[in-house]
């Protein structure tokens, strides 16, 4: 059971947060004429954040082994995550922009908890006998 | 499976075997060592921000219209941009006050914030010739003589790749971008005087004109003053009121005292950062104490079988002292990476958020700062467990055993 909530329940929080997140209080510049690149890593990272949260969700009704393979894939979209903003899509140049100032660093900081956290939680899962 | 556990590796067996004190005892050091990491470096990055604010103050005395003292005093700390101006008439009789040892004229636009950006841009018209504020640092990354549309960018303007920035639907060539000083300075660009009339034109073709056509090429916003020796500024102030009684109502600004009142404030802040991270470091020490001695006692059995079994003092205290410096050095890394998790990515946030100067420090001072972080964490596990040492390994093992029994 400690494991399992390991194992899951912080890919649920931050699977939450991620895709709460942007569309909250780290949200886009807003008041482009048309939208810019960090409206769509905004757009990109809450649908991950959709996906790590339901990993979690199903990670929270497995076994160990699958919790495994569950929190790779964590780890998977939270490489995604931290990718989107910094080079697959980008965000605005300007340093004072609203994207780069609370957008970028909120996802940075979220992607990376979720590695440590889903890299934790396999690591214990792997150790577990089935 | 057959487990065979040495002396060596018998520090992190007990670890393993006690996850909730050890969580416990990570988690008081983890605090610890947030603590001192993340207020040392807010505090460390609020001070470089002073200092680079104070080289970048280079006049005794401004003298900007009337009623736009605040304005300028917010321009000097970089809490707001705006525009004010006189015109230059005006300007040049101030000029001729006694007590000057020199004087340059600038003229200060605060442009349409952009519709994406948090921020207004501060243009900043300033006379080469005459110049003594802005050129010596400038000079740090452009020597050349500033043409006639050219701008110097600082840090967070956002200059595009093909060297240019998009100001009043004109593209206006970039010969420089200004390294980060933690001001408002950074959210400026540099013109020459004679530029100034042209970027009032484009403004007025785009959006709102941001002065009247006819102030376009006499206006002026600030008269800086670099005082004579033997004078202060006060009495040269007091000399250019003397010139007119109109210039009664002008305003003066005196960056020392500007710099002195945002150092009063800062100083305050880190003073209560200093006290709070103290605070938490001697009740941590103290819950770190209460941990160990309510483990010792806990404990004493365990010691003495091993000391039953062969083991020396010296040994059982290795032990001790072994896993105090894994759980010090466990939770100093863990207590640094969230630290630096939370303040490095939102530097730029923090020093909005402030309203005070603030510059990140370097990565090689963020590096020694999170080794001397771990280290104090480690330190501090490890003196704490010698409180207990002497109690464990100085009892009579037959006894302690025995009592237990």
């Amino acid at each position: 059971m400690k494991n399992k909530l390991i194992a899951s329940a912080p890919a649920i929080v931050l699977g939450a947060l991620t895709a709460i997140a942007p569309q909250t209080f780290a949200h886009a510049c807003r008041g482009h004429g048309t939208f810019g690149a960090c409206h769509w890593s905004q757009q990109a990272a809450t649908g991950i954040g959709a996906v790590i949260l339901v990993l979690g969700v199903v990670a929270l009704f497995s076994g160990p082994k699958t919790r495994v393979g569950l929190n790779i894939a964590v780890i998977a979209n939270a490489l995604l995550l931290l990718a989107v903003p910094t080079f697959l899509i980008g965000i605005c140049p300007g340093a004072m922009m609203h994207c780069r100032m609370v957008m970028l660093p909120t996802l940075i900081v979220l992607g990376v908890l979720a590695v440590v956290f889903a890299a934790a939680g396999a690591w214990l899962d792997s150790r577990t006998r089935a | 499976m057959d487990t065979h556990v040495t002396l060596g590796g018998l520090p992190l067996a007990n670890l393993a075997r006690k996850p909730l004190r050890t969580m416990a005892l990570l988690a008081v050091v983890t605090v610890l060592s947030i603590a001192l990491f993340g207020g040392t470096m807010l505090g460390m990055n609020l001070g470089n921000g002073m200092r680079s604010m104070e080289r970048r103050l280079g006049a005794d005395l401004m003298v900007v219209p009337q009623n736009s003292a605040n304005q300028a005093e917010a321009l000097l700390t970089g809490s707001n941009s705006s525009t004010f101006y006189f015109t230059r008439d005006i300007a040049r009789k101030v000029e001729r006050a006694d007590g000057i040892a020199q004087a340059t004229e600038q003229t200060y636009i605060s442009s349409l914030a952009a519709a994406c950006c948090e921020e207004k841009l501060q243009i900043i018209g300033y006379d080469p010739d005459t110049d003594f504020v802005i050129a010596p640092w400038v000079a740090s990354q452009f020597q050349g003589e500033l043409e006639d549309g050219q701008m110097v960018a600082g840090a967070n303007v956002n200059v595009s790749v093909d060297g240019t920035i998009e100001l009043y639907g004109r593209s206006w060539p970039v010969v420089a971008q200004l390294a980060n000083t933690g001001t408002g300075l950074d959210n400026s660009v540099f013109i020459n005087q004679r530029t100034v009339p042209d970027m009032v034109e484009a403004s007025a073709a785009v959006s709102k004109r941001v002065m009247p056509e006819e102030y376009a090429d006499k206006a002026v916003s600030t008269v800086m003053i670099k005082v004579k020796d033997g004078y202060d500024p006060q009495t040269v102030a007091a000399n250019i009121k003397r010139l007119d009684t109109r210039f009664a109502d002008l305003g003066y600004v005196y960056p020392g005292g500007v710099t002195a009142a945002t150092k009063t404030a800062l100083d305050a802040l880190t003073g209560y950062m200093a006290a709070f991270v103290a605070a938490l470091w001697a009740m941590g020490v103290i819950v770190l104490l209460a941990v160990f001695a309510a483990s010792a006692n806990e404990r004493k059995r365990e010691f003495a079988s091993l000391r039953i079994m062969g083991a020396t003092r010296g040994m059982v205290d290795g032990v001790i002292a072994k896993e105090a410096a894994v759980i010090g050095a466990a939770g100093g890394v863990v207590g640094v990476a969230l630290g630096a998790l939370g303040i490095l990515p939102f530097s730029a946030l923090i020093g909005s958020r402030l309203q005070l100067p603030y510059l990140q420090a370097g990565p090689w001072t963020v590096i020694g700062l999170a080794l001397l972080a771990i280290a104090c964490s480690t330190v501090v596990g490890v003196v704490s467990s010698f409180a207990v040492m002497g109690r464990i390994s100085r009892g009579d093992a037959d006894i302690i055993l025995k009592e237990g029994r």
